[in-house]
């Protein structure tokens, strides 16, 4: 009996000719579309994550709440956790242009997966230190309530419309809603986000694990 | 200048646009994907064309890009939903051309190699191109012995198919 593969590639070769044949315009008009390919996707997801979290600044609550760290006597502390997020957020983008260039379709299968990934990563990584630095603002909120002794002070109009609660409930009260709201928020950002990037990156994970297993 | 580079790109791609009709026969299963593919491969190969030095023939250059494409890069799009009365005319096997068990048995592979990964696909691909090992093994980024062992397991796994 002869090879199997043998037969297939006599079969195949004898049907070179019976490919569809597009014509010299119809390629011609294909290099003016735009590409829809996962590396396109990376950078565009990538800039908006990396833009978003800072173009909320421009709402005016945001801006607003440096008074509100300010009654807490938190501003000197948030002032400068702001100035270490943006020069490591500038590491991030740095790290990230820097790979991405390297991402080139004329390297080998391998070669290529790995750059994405690694390219990914970095993203990856700049998500987790955004989500740490959410949570760590929230709880620096809790504890600055936690050490604030006039509360009455600092949420006159909240003590107002809750004459009936005790300044010593409501810290308690304003302490673990701080704290469930932070996780919950950053656990909804962090679903959202890998979701998404599961999703993106689902093929070419497991293409690269089995292209993996071939040099085991 | 660039016009020229354009009318040069489209001429090689014309003259060659097999290679990239069958690897879009392979990684897709209907007439709008392959389109689609087709298509996301010619971006890619027209971006990368400056690089293109004429080290190589235009065509071994092309089955590099056109595999990562299909691989890695192509995202499958949402609106195209495979039909079953597509049938490409690489797998369409007839009975004229073979005897009965020839026929039965192409046909038979022809779907076992539609069944294996997009990784497996690429090898088989390479190999029914008439590719040698260490052709096959620098497009993947994997050593030749492993090229070879992994072609061997395919090609048991055909057998078996074919002969349970």
């Amino acid at each position: 009996m002869i090879d199997e593969l043998e037969l297939l590639k006599k079969d195949w070769q004898k049907k070179e000719n019976r490919h569809p044949k597009l014509s010299y315009d119809e390629i011609y008009k294909m290099l003016w579309k735009k590409s829809s390919s996962i590396v396109k996707w990376i950078l565009i997801i990538s800039i908006l994550e990396f833009a978003l979290p800072h173009l909320l600044y421009l709402l005016p609550s945001a801006r607003n709440s440096f008074k509100f760290y300010e009654q807490l006597g938190l501003k000197n502390l948030v002032i400068i956790l702001t100035i270490i997020q943006y020069a490591v957020v500038l590491y991030f983008i740095f790290q990230f242009y820097r790979k991405f260039r390297e991402i080139s379709v004329l390297d080998n299968a391998k070669e290529l997966m790995s750059k994405i990934i690694e390219t990914r990563s970095t993203v990856k990584n700049y998500i987790i230190f955004s989500l740490s630095m959410i949570l760590l603002l929230f709880l620096l909120v809790v504890v600055g309530i936690y050490l604030n002794d006039d509360i009455g002070t600092t949420y006159a109009a909240l003590v107002e419309k809750t004459q009936k609660i005790s300044p010593e409930k409501l810290k308690k009260v304003l302490m673990w809603s701080m704290a469930i709201t932070g996780i919950v928020f950053t656990a909804l950002l962090g679903g959202i986000y890998f979701l998404l990037y599961g999703r993106l990156l689902r093929k070419l994970k497991k293409n690269f694990v089995d292209l993996q297993q071939l040099d085991l | 200048m660039h016009k020229e580079l354009e009318h040069k790109f489209v001429t090689e791609l014309e003259n060659n646009q097999n290679i990239v009709h069958k690897v879009c026969t392979l990684y897709t299963n209907n007439r709008d994907a392959h389109n689609d593919l087709f298509q996301e491969i010619t971006i890619q190969l027209w971006k990368a064309y400056p690089k293109f030095r004429g080290e190589s023939k235009f065509s071994t250059w092309m089955y590099r890009v056109a595999l990562n494409t299909a691989i890695t890069l192509y995202r499958k799009n949402k609106r195209s939903i495979p039909t079953q009365d597509y049938e490409s005319v690489i797998f369409k096997v007839q009975a004229d051309e073979y005897d009965e068990t020839e026929e039965q048995q192409l046909r038979l592979m022809y779907t076992a190699v539609r069944q294996l990964g997009d990784i497996d696909k690429a090898l088989v691909f390479l190999y029914l191109e008439d590719k040698d090992y260490a052709e096959i093994a620098e497009t993947l980024g994997i050593t030749e012995v492993n090229a070879r062992v992994k072609m061997n397991r395919i090609k048991t796994r055909l057998k078996t198919i074919l002969n349970p």
